[in-house]
């Protein structure tokens, strides 16, 4: 196991460098300008200036070469720098967004907070309601708790968060006043009046993804439960005398977890991706609300370094999802 | 050996096992397969009693519910003394170390993150309170037992040839010091060469622990090897139970016949001259089985009645029971 | 000077601030919908920058809600009158005022001034204003508190410098070492600027919150009556109005871009109002005088080749009267927008009357025009004439109101015989100007298109020189270029001629209404709706005053807590 992790972790290398590469091409060969979007009154001479001035005067290669050069090399140096006060030395530019000409990394870095908080604690609310909804329906299948289950989780999973969200937005903010209907991304926590805010203003985002993320992963701990209950050694758990709660949550769920652990492993990549129409909807302003800015703004240095960052998340993620399936199934040995 | 001399451990009457059918948009019941319909036997103390059929006529279902692991529609089980048919799951786990069952798919029925210890010793966990060396020891002398090595006790069903697993599943099954087993096609997902060994482990064992086997199986040349008394099966009901003796050598029902007519014969001279009953259609649906003799449909010797009225199960000579109308006028006139 | 002003007028007549104490009224919480991404002016031109920025960094002089030009860090506004401006009209010698502190504490001098146009014309800074310091060959300090500016060529309005909220004061200490390729990395003084407004950065989030505080070096001492400001961004139109007009927990939200209809909704509420003005931004339809036809290869849409119809004044001017433009208001725009006929419909003085009979649809009248003029429909019901058919392409950006307006356009010049097919672009490559694209507004590769554009400040001039003949786009000009119909005529030239050399304001004023005349009679842009500033304001939010001229949070410092 241990060496096989260490291989796939040395595959990830050439794989990431050709997944920046790939983005990079990609961004170059998108129709998007850095200037489209101020206002017409500033003439195309200026226009031409900025574009030059943010370094699209240079060839692509060179480009691409200098975002490698800041990103790993610059931006590493820098983060060692600041964890461990080391000091190298020298001047280095960093990846500058070109929207706020300000390190991407330091933008990301403040940004990181609020999503965890939200579209993470969303995720985790979600599995916690999802995996016993999961089991009894499926313990229960076609029982008022299954059909019950199964039309919430389809409302959750086909009516779009944009939706939800302004609904539970004009419900509770507008109609009934109890919670605040923009985040407050500056609250800072630090006595119990100020984290009863931070409730508060969490409450609405992370039920309305919660039941998105539930409702995916609770058809899915369902499917697995079904897939079990009707194998041969649940019969035989029952036969040897096993107590039922024992039955379903020892010999069933242990098995059923299974898929639902790596899928629920390959999901958290999305969390940090951010959930980006909840957190516009809320105005929560996370990774994917900057993400989405900086595609509309055409800043490719964030938008490039936000998608490799997004892409080295779901390869570990993706290698850990193998690693906890090697771990969880005995059946599976990757040496 | 003799049926006779020994006290019925399991009997069981009226047996009815139906399965509801819902459909439509409110999942209304619309019916039921009649998977078992009104069966009766007896199994002594010690003898392994033979139950044939084809596949879908209810046999692993007469199984699991003589176990139990469903909850029965009409009729009464009792086994040991105790009348298990109306106990609810719960209570029934103290009566589970008597009865046991071996299952036809040695890899399904092992859960596959338990290894070979934690399955054998995850009843004597259940149902007995030992310490560490105490259930260690239980689990090797189960696996001396079934013919596996010691060694094995830390691996998993996967790294097991399907022979071993069955082994496995049969130390299981034996961990409580059963009386009664359920051998449910115990032999019939595994190669011919591995058959007769796990055969005869099974023989052995019986010998050895003085076990009773209900064992189901649509072999009936295995069940020749193995039971002391055989009953008949098709679409829900026993159609014939006699001794293995009586029931191969001149068997009565029609459906005997035919089944005993399609297993090959050793003997080249008899097996020229045998008389090949081949029986035409498929076997009717259990949710709707037909009118007066559920055989009526492809019974070479069908006669009026049988499409009117469901033949009684009768004893034709002591120990030996059939269920059809031709045989009712045979004992009119003896 | 005036300028038309919707409610805030009303407003200012009512405001009358109670005695107030700096930092007395609590927190101010502002919402832009756009998230401003740095509070430096010079390196983004964005108007959520801008009006971001404008809360800490002032101008010499500013416009107000009339349009005028108000002195602000100047003593007074200098004018050849006064003496302030040369008789040349190539200098122009700025005063400041005394006594002016940055938040810091230190002095505003003169070489603030100097330093900051050294800043923005610095050739490898990117400065987006530097449009502002056009033509100025040199700025310099005669003394602590004086600027002069000096021009390469006569500027008979010299008020492009260190005036509106795209050219305000940076502090030369703080920007010291930020010139030129060095300015974006100096992250901490384009987020947090040094300034001499009514409020400071405490805290910059970029493309989210902002935190600000009031400036205790503010120069009236009784000013701002906030003590904090939170400044939001980000989420969509509809839900920062909603936090104002519904919620309340917002005091002012910006650019409330909204269906008509949902805007009503909204402000029935009851927690705020809408307020609104009008500028000189303008949903105009530009008529393609040259043929964009693909089969002509790289000529195509150049001035080489006359368009086969758009050409015949006859049929531009059947467009026109074919166009309900009140209706389009109503559907697109409501208290924001007021149906046009000018291409320039403001400031006061330079606002023609004598275009507003395209007020009225006339879909008989352009039946007739065309009939007349020998285009007659078809088979098919589409005009032609000698084998041209009235058949168009009508481009514009993706925008959920232009498609309504597109369709609305295609129904009523189908009724008058003229065909037309729909195209929408995406916003970020149609106004690109990306050279290689061919779907940018500049290429024109269609027959008509319709957008929005305006001019900063009040000054028509170079807004105007935008249609004439050498600001074609072509290719010899990598497809750069204002004037999108290519038209093309020597007295217009003529007009921006005279006009770059009268100083005298009613005269300039005279020669813009002949321009915007010229091309209105000509039937070369088809203005439609004068776009408004719409923002929304808390009932509990005193002393807004709603500016087109510039920033909307202008008199910011004057803003005060209804109690």
């Amino acid at each position: 196991m241990f060496n096989y992790t260490i291989r796939r972790l040395l595959l990830a290398v050439p794989t990431l460098l050709l997944i920046s590469f790939l983005i990079f091409l990609l961004l170059d060969l998108a129709p998007s300008d850095p200037t489209a979007n101020l206002p017409l009154t500033i003439p195309p001479e200026v226009r031409e200036k900025i574009r030059i001035s943010l370094g699209l005067g240079e060839a692509f290669h060179i480009r691409f070469l200098l975002w490698c050069k800041q990103f790993f090399y610059n931006e590493t140096l820098n983060i060692l720098e600041q964890w461990w006060g080391w000091d190298f030395g020298g001047d280095r530019l960093r990846v500058l967004s070109w929207q706020t000409r300000s390190p991407v990394v330091d933008t990301i870095v403040q940004r990181i907070p609020q999503t965890l908080w939200v579209v993470g604690m969303s995720y985790i609310v979600g599995i916690l309601i999802a995996v016993p909804i999961g089991i009894l329906s499926a313990y229960k299948q076609y029982s008022w708790f299954d059909q019950i289950g199964t039309f919430v989780s389809m409302v959750g999973y086909s009516v779009p968060t944009f939706f939800t969200g302004v609904l539970v937005i004009v419900i509770f903010s507008v109609w009934l006043g109890w919670f605040p209907s923009i985040y407050d991304t500056t609250l800072v926590v630090n006595d119990w009046s100020s984290f009863l805010q931070q409730v508060k203003q969490m409450i609405m985002p992370v039920s309305v993804l919660a039941l998105y993320n539930a409702a995916q992963i609770s058809r899915f701990m369902r499917a697995s439960m079904l897939d079990n209950l009707n194998q041969d050694y649940v019969r035989t758990a029952r036969a040897k005398g096993i107590r039922e709660r024992s039955v379903i949550l020892v010999h069933v769920l242990r098995n059923s977890l299974i898929p639902v652990v790596t899928v629920i492993a390959l999901g958290v990549p999305q969390v940090f991706g951010g959930a980006i129409i909840t957190e516009q909807v809320f105005k929560v302003n996370g990774l994917g609300q900057l993400l989405i800015i900086a595609i509309q703004a055409g800043d490719v240095p964030t938008v490039q370094t936000l998608t490799f960052i997004f892409a080295v998340l779901i390869v570990f993620f993706n290698l850990i999802a193998d690693v906890l399936y090697g771990i969880l199934d005995p059946r599976i040995r990757y040496d | 050996m003799s049926e006779t001399s020994a006290a019925p451990l399991v009997s069981i009457e009226g047996l009815k096992m139906y399965f509801p059918i819902h459909a439509g948009l409110f999942r209304r019941h619309v019916g039921d397969i009649k998977a078992v319909d009104d069966i009766s036997l007896e199994i002594f103390e010690g003898e392994t009693l033979g139950l044939v059929g084809e596949s879908g006529c209810g046999k692993s279902t007469v199984g699991r519910a003589t176990l139990r692991l469903y909850d029965i529609t009409a009729g009464s089980i009792t086994i040991d003394g105790t009348n298990t048919s109306k106990i609810n799951q719960a209570d029934l786990r103290r009566f589970r170390p008597r009865m046991q069952m071996i299952f036809q798919d040695p890899q399904g029925s092992l859960n596959p993150r338990m290894n070979v210890a934690d399955i054998v010793g995850e009843p004597l966990d259940e149902h007995m309170s030992l310490s560490r060396e105490e259930r260690l020891a239980r689990i090797h002398e189960l696996l001396d037992a079934v013919g596996l090595n010691r060694s094995f006790a830390n691996r998993y069903p996967h790294e097991f040839s399907g022979g071993q697993r069955q082994r496995i599943g049969i130390a299981r099954a034996l961990a409580l010091n059963p009386k009664f087993i359920v051998c449910d096609e115990p032999i019939s997902a595994l190669d011919v060469s591995i058959q007769a060994q796990v055969v005869n482990l099974l023989e052995d064992l019986q010998k050895k622990f003085g076990l009773t086997y209900l064992f189901i199986s649509h072999d009936l040349s295995m069940v020749h090897h193995i039971a002391d008394r055989v009953a008949v099966m098709y679409l829900g009901k026993i159609v014939e139970l006699a001794s293995r003796d009586q029931l191969f050598n001149s068997p009565l029902h029609p459906y005997t016949q035919a089944l005993l007519s399609a297993v090959p014969e050793p003997n080249p001279a008899r097996q020229n001259t045998r008389v090949h009953i081949v029986l035409k259609g498929d076997v009717p649906s259990p949710s709707s089985p037909p009118v007066g003799c559920n055989f009526c449909t492809r019974c070479p010797k069908a006669i009026d009645i049988c499409h009117h009225v469901e033949p009684a199960t009768i004893e034709i000579e002591p120990g030996r029971f059939a269920a059809c109308h031709l045989l009712e006028s045979t004992t009119k006139v003896a | 000077m005036k300028a038309l002003l919707l409610g805030a007028a009303a407003i200012v007549a009512m405001a009358s601030p109670t005695l107030a104490e700096r930092g007395s009224d609590g927190e101010l919480k502002i919402i832009y919908w756009q998230a401003p991404s740095t509070m430096n002016p010079y390196l983004s031109g964005g108007t959520k920058e801008l009006e971001a920025a404008s809360l800490v960094l002032e101008p010499l002089a500013r416009y107000d809600e009339g349009g005028n030009m108000v002195a602000w860090l100047a003593e007074s506004i200098p004018t050849v009158g006064n003496g302030g401006v040369s008789a040349d009209l190539k200098t122009i010698t700025w005063k400041l005022k005394d006594g002016l502190l940055w938040s810091d504490g230190s002095k505003v001098t003169a070489d603030d001034a100097v330093f900051t146009w050294k800043y923005c014309s610095h050739p490898e800074g990117g400065c987006a204003q530097s449009e502002k310091y056009n033509d100025v060959t040199n700025v310099e300090a005669l003394d602590e508190l004086t600027v002069k500016v000096t021009f390469g060529v006569s500027k008979p309005f010299p008020y492009g410098p260190f005036v509106g909220a795209q050219a305000p004061l940076l502090q030369a200490a703080q920007f010291a070492d930020c010139l030129g390729t060095k300015a974006p990395e100096c992250t901490d003084a384009n987020f947090g600027p040094i300034g001499t407004g009514a409020y400071k950065v405490t805290e910059f989030r970029p493309n989210d919150v902002i935190s600000l505080a009031a400036n205790t070096h503010y120069r009236d001492a009784a000013k701002p009556a906030f003590a904090t400001v939170t400044f939001k961004g980000g989420g969509d139109a509809a839900a920062a109005g909603r936090s104002v007009l519904e919620t309340g927990e917002f005091d002012y939200a910006w650019n409330m871009q909204l269906a008509p209809e949902v805007l009503a909704g909204m402000q029935a509420g009851g927690k705020g109002e809408i307020v609104s003005a009008f500028g000189t931004l303008v949903e105009r339809v530009m008529i393609n005088m040259t043929n964009p036809d693909p089969a002509l290869g790289d000529e195509r849409a150049t001035a080489k080749h006359p368009h086969p119809f758009l050409s015949d004044i006859n049929v531009r001017k059947a467009l026109s009267m074919a166009i309900d433009r009140d209706l389009l208001v109503e559907i697109g725009y409501g208290d924001a927008g007021k149906p046009s006929c000018n291409v320039l419909p403001a400031p006061e003085i330079y606002k023609s009357t004598a275009n507003d009979g395209c007020l009225v649809q006339d879909v008989e009248g352009a039946k007739k025009l065309l009939t007349d003029a020998g285009w007659v429909p078809g088979a098919d019901g589409i005009r032609q004439k000698d084998g041209v058919r009235l058949s168009l392409l009508f481009q514009s950006s993706t925008n959920a109101v232009r498609q309504d307006f597109q369709a609305l356009i295609k129904q009523w010049w189908g009724d008058i015989g003229i065909e037309t097919e729909l195209r929408n672009i995406d916003s970020s490559v149609f106004f690109g100007g990306d050279p290689g694209s061919p779907d940018t507004f500049q290429k024109f590769f269609a027959d008509v298109e319709m957008y929005a554009n305006n001019f900063d400040g009040t000054d028509p001039e170079s807004y105007m020189a935008n249609w004439e003949c050498k600001q074609a786009p072509r290719p010899e000009t990598q497809w750069q270029g204002n004037n999108m119909p290519r038209y093309c005529s020597e007295d217009y030239d003529a007009l921006v001629a005279e006009m770059a050399k009268t100083g005298d304001l009613m005269e300039r004023a005279r020669l813009a209404k002949a321009m915007n005349d010229k091309l209105m009679q000509e039937y070369i842009i088809l203005p439609l709706v004068d776009r408004g500033r719409v923002s929304a304001r808390s009932n509990a939010l005193g002393g807004v005053v709603m500016n087109a001229w510039d920033s909307e949070l202008w008199n910011a410092a004057d803003w005060y807590r209804v109690k």
